[in-house]
């Protein structure tokens, strides 16, 4: 593990909810990523993804609370950070591409001020000459005109905003970047095309990802690997090949046939029944067991452990299975 | 330019249809009001002679010959033209006349009221969405309502009595009576000194504000270019300040010119309880003497200011947001 | 009834304002209950004495007894105020509505008187209205603040029944074809009870206080007893500047109490209809147990 870029170790997040009682949106979870590696985070709405994407940077927002657990980066604990630290720390090791680039840049402030920010708030350089000039050469990357600097956020379009967001990002090289359901409000040919750009800026200047979407299949295609969350927890992960082909618990199998693949032919698509666990009530024994199409009683009773194999592991009493042809046995 | 000329010409609009109320109330009266106009002036010991009948006679649109709609287009006229009637009270003397006696004195209570107010209730706002919820959220936003619905005159009263009897601050006019200052800067003393108590009590029923504030704030800050700016690493004042308090003020500041026309109200009731010499005791007087071209001249001030104060507003938007900037 | 107690434990806002109105209301309306002494009798050779025990607030400078004026000249303020609330509401109500509802020309018509009536300075237009009718009845104030202080809650309201005109069950209900009015009634105005409650409750604080100061200004009826006169007939006799503080103590004692018990009533409607303003409350928690950590943080490192 001492080769990891982050690492996270029972990582514990709790919403403080009316009723003064808490709610774990995130329990127990750890996880880490190597240099230059890309993670993919999956799962519902609700589960407890992006308030992991936010702790990261310390970023969660009252009511939550970080209760529990360590986030190292770079060797650095992040829960113990000052407030200097902290701010040093943001966007200079770990930056973020947000859910709404639509919202997200400062509606009354020119792009060229926005990018100043960084520079001059990291040290960088206090010329504001300077500054733009850099910041002509991130647009430049991202292929946006470089006079388009001294406009407004609203005069983008919402592809051209993501991009220059993602400019923004990159803007101080950060170690790791997070990307929080980057492409969600942008149509589906955009989408692709900001995907594949980031992950070719990945190979060029070899931060790591930690990618986090509910379309499973994107990022199989793109991720190293991919872990699935379910409820606040991390119930799967493995290699990203695995994951596609042979998914061992219930859930993953059930949320890769919910998306279309993109590639290869339309092939049967299902649900998974029911709705997300309601985290006020969890359950004796698997937190799934109420929408699991294999469900015993053993999952009733008794929380599955964690079973490692060659390429991840899982938390599964009765693990999927897959005859040679790739088919699930019944 | 189309935004500006759009506002514009709203204020027109708004003004020209106060200025048919003020033609039309006094003409739509119930009963003989000439009569009545006039035994209450001499009541109230103004001068009856032939032209004062004959003015009274003409507000109330009786006798004279021209139809309705002449006699409305002659007034509108004379209205944009300066010419705003003649009062009754200080005949002869114009209703612009009385009226620019006390304007400014008001002007400058209203002036630094909203200044100072500007910036209390927009500090005050920060600090509390800051950390709502907490204890001073909870104490501000409860004491800053309730003092904005007591009303002016309760305000008034309360600080006249209180601060003013202890000797502190006077209690009324706007310098000391028969003063003669050796300077210049003792008479402004003199006029800040004066102005302590009233200005408290237009900012006290102003400090509604603060909930406007709070509120904008608190949208803001639930904004995702907020987070942004936090990950980017920009320092927690700068957030506060440049980011959500720059963008919470949009809307205050147009809000701020519609409080004006209540902050007008209760400035012109505050002038009456500090003896102040603005537009509010010109107003009393006339409104003891039954000087009604004066009332209505008070009344079309304070629209023409209401009215101003938005146009200011806008023009101030148009600088401070880019994106109405561009809506061309 | 359990359920209302609990509400009012977890609010003290609530409490606090309930007990205030009911004691004012209780106090006004019931005022022979409690004073013994006409409000318009004057006790000879007692003129302007201070509170004693006979005269609890003292007397005025004609001898009139100040205790039993407030109690007696807080039936008609409230009363007034609240009826004159009412005619505003229902004018907000029916014109905001039917405005964001109908929309077009009409609505471009209604925002646009809307428009034009805020911008003249409402207590001024009071003044003017009043002022030419002479001295004015009880009653008839009640109708010129009604009809002049509708246009700031029709033009929320107005707002409101917009965004809620767009959305998905107004047009499934159009499709069922049912009557505008239906809409209107029973679709539309449920879902704005609490902007409306609140809005009452604000714009009776609004009349009862324009109440009085109109009659501060002088244009009250000076026989009838009420806040209002009772601060004009102080202002006048020269009690300010004679220091009888007892004079003006009782009206601005009544209408501090009713400001401040409606105001704090207002509060707890909000913090009842809107979700959003419930987060606060357990704000308070997370505040704690952040610095509870902040300190673990600090002894750790």
């Amino acid at each position: 593990m001492s080769d990891a870029l982050l690492n996270v170790e029972n990582l514990k997040v709790e919403y403080i909810t009316g009723d003064s009682t808490t709610v774990a949106a995130v329990d127990n979870v750890s996880f880490s990523i190597k240099p230059g590696e890309s993670l993919g985070l999956a799962g519902e709405s609700g589960c407890g993804k992006s308030t992991i994407a936010y702790s990261l940077m310390r970023l969660h927002k009252p009511p939550a609370l970080i209760t529990n657990g360590k986030i190292v980066m770079n060797g650095k604990d992040v829960l113990n950070m000052n407030k200097k630290e902290l701010q040093q720390f943001r966007w200079q090791e770990t930056s973020m591409v947000f859910q709404s680039a639509m919202n997200c840049l400062n509606p009354v402030v020119t792009m060229e001020k926005q990018f100043f920010e960084i520079y001059k708030y990291h040290g960088v350089t206090k010329n504001k000459k300077e500054a733009i000039k850099l910041s002509e050469k991130l647009l430049s990357i991202v292929g946006i005109p470089a006079e388009r600097l001294k406009d407004y956020p609203h005069q983008f379009s919402g592809g051209m905003r993501q991009r220059a967001v993602i400019a923004m990002a990159l803007a101080l090289n950060p170690k790791l970047l997070i990307l929080d359901e980057p492409t969600t409000a942008l149509d589906t040919v955009v989408q692709r095309d900001i995907i594949q750009r980031i992950f070719k800026l990945q190979k060029e200047y070899g931060f790591a990802i930690l990618f986090i979407t509910h379309d499973i299949s994107l990022m199989m295609e793109f991720c190293d690997s991919v872990a699935v969350m379910y409820a606040g927890r991390i119930i799967e992960q493995g290699k990203s090949l695995m994951m596609l082909k042979e998914p061992k618990h219930p859930y993953t199998y059930g949320l890769k046939n919910s998306f279309p693949s993109l590639q290869g032919p339309l092939s049967h698509m299902e649900g998974i029944k029911g709705n997300p666990l309601n985290l006020k009530n969890i359950p004796q024994g698997c937190r799934f067991q109420d929408r699991c199409f294999r469900v015993c009683d053993k999952c009733r009773q008794i929380e599955p452990p964690k079973v490692e194999h060659t390429d991840g592991f899982f938390y599964c009493h009765d693990q999927l299975a897959y005859d040679k042809g790739g088919k699930l046995h019944e | 330019m189309k935004y500006i000329l759009k506002r514009l010409s709203f204020y027109i609009v708004a003004f020209v249809a106060a200025i048919t109320l003020n033609f039309f109330l006094p003409r739509f009266m119930p009963g003989d009001p000439v009569q009545m106009f006039i035994g209450d002036l001499y009541q109230s010991g103004g001068k009856i002679d032939e032209a004062t009948i004959r003015a009274v006679e003409e507000m109330f649109g009786y006798n004279t010959d021209e139809p309705l709609i002449v006699t409305y287009f002659k007034y509108v006229g004379g209205i944009f033209t300066g010419d705003w009637g003649l009062s009754f009270k200080y005949y002869p003397q114009t209703v612009t006349d009385a009226i620019s006696r006390g304007l400014g004195w008001t002007l400058f209570l209203m002036g630094t009221s909203l200044v100072l107010g500007f910036i209390i209730n927009s500090l005050l706002g920060i600090l509390v969405a800051w950390r709502r919820g907490g204890k001073m959220d909870t104490g501000v936003t409860v004491t800053s309502q309730i003092l904005a619905n007591i009303p002016a005159v309760v305000t008034a009263l309360i600080l006249s009595l209180s601060l003013g009897h202890t000797g502190l601050l006077p209690t009324g006019y706007a310098v000391t009576p028969l003063y003669f200052p050796a300077t210049q800067w003792d008479y402004i003393k003199d006029v800040i000194y004066h102005a302590i108590l009233p200005v408290s009590c237009i900012l006290i029923t102003g400090l509604g504000g603060v909930m406007g504030m709070r509120a904008n704030m608190i949208n803001q800050l639930g904004e995702d270019y907020i987070t942004m700016g936090i990950a980017k690493g920009v320092p927690q004042h700068k957030i506060m300040i440049g980011y959500s308090a720059r963008n919470a003020l949009l809307p205050v500041v147009t809000s701020l010119a519609m409080q004006v026309g209540f902050l007008l109200g209760g400035s012109l009731i505050i002038e009456q309880v500090f003896n102040y010499p603005g537009l509010g005791t010109v107003m009393v007087n006339a409104i003891n003497g039954r000087d009604y071209p004066l009332m209505q001249g008070i009344l079309l001030m304070s629209t023409t200011l209401m009215l101003t104060a938005n146009f200011l507003a806008d023009i101030a938007i148009l600088f401070l947001d880019p994106r109405i900037r561009r809506q061309k | 009834m359990k359920k209302i107690i609990n509400f009012l434990k977890g609010s003290p806002k609530t409490t606090v304002g309930l007990i205030m109105l009911i004691v004012t209301l209780v106090m006004t309306m019931g005022a022979p209950l409690f004073t013994n002494y006409d409000p318009i009798e004057r006790f000879e050779g007692k003129y302007q004495e201070a509170p004693s025990e006979e005269h609890i607030l003292g007397t005025t400078q004609l001898g009139r007894d100040v205790f039993s004026q407030t109690l007696h000249g807080g039936r008609k303020s409230i009363s007034v105020g609240f009826f004159a609330g009412t005619i505003a509401v229902t004018l907000s109500l029916i014109l905001g509505i039917s405005a964001g509802y109908f929309g077009g020309v009409y609505d471009s018509i209604v925002s646009s008187i809307i428009n034009v009536v805020m911008v003249i300075p409402n207590i001024v237009l009071l003044l003017i209205i009043a002022s030419l009718l002479g001295g004015i009845s009880p009653f008839l104030i009640c109708i010129i603040i009604g009809f002049t202080s509708w246009p700031w809650n029709a033009r929320v309201l107005r707002a409101q029944t917009m965004s809620i005109r767009s959305r998905e069950f107004i047009y499934s209900a159009e499709t069922l074809g049912e009557s505008k009015l239906r809409i209107l009634l029973v679709e539309i105005m449920p879902n704005m009870l609490s902007i409306i409650s609140s809005s009452f409750v604000s714009t009776i604080i609004y009349a009862i206080m324009a109440h009085a100061t109109l009659e501060f200004i002088g244009f009250g009826d000076p026989l009838s007893v009420t806040w209002g006169t009772m601060l004009y007939n102080a202002q006048t006799s020269g009690a300010m500047i004679s220091g009888a503080w007892w004079e003006i103590a009782g009206p601005i004692g009544g209408l501090l109490l009713i400001g401040i018990s409606l105001t704090l009533i207002n509060f707890s409607i909000d913090e009842i209809s809107n979700p959003k303003l419930r987060v606060q409350r357990f704000m308070r928690i997370y505040y704690k147990r952040q610095k509870k950590q902040l300190k673990e943080n600090g002894r750790r490192s």
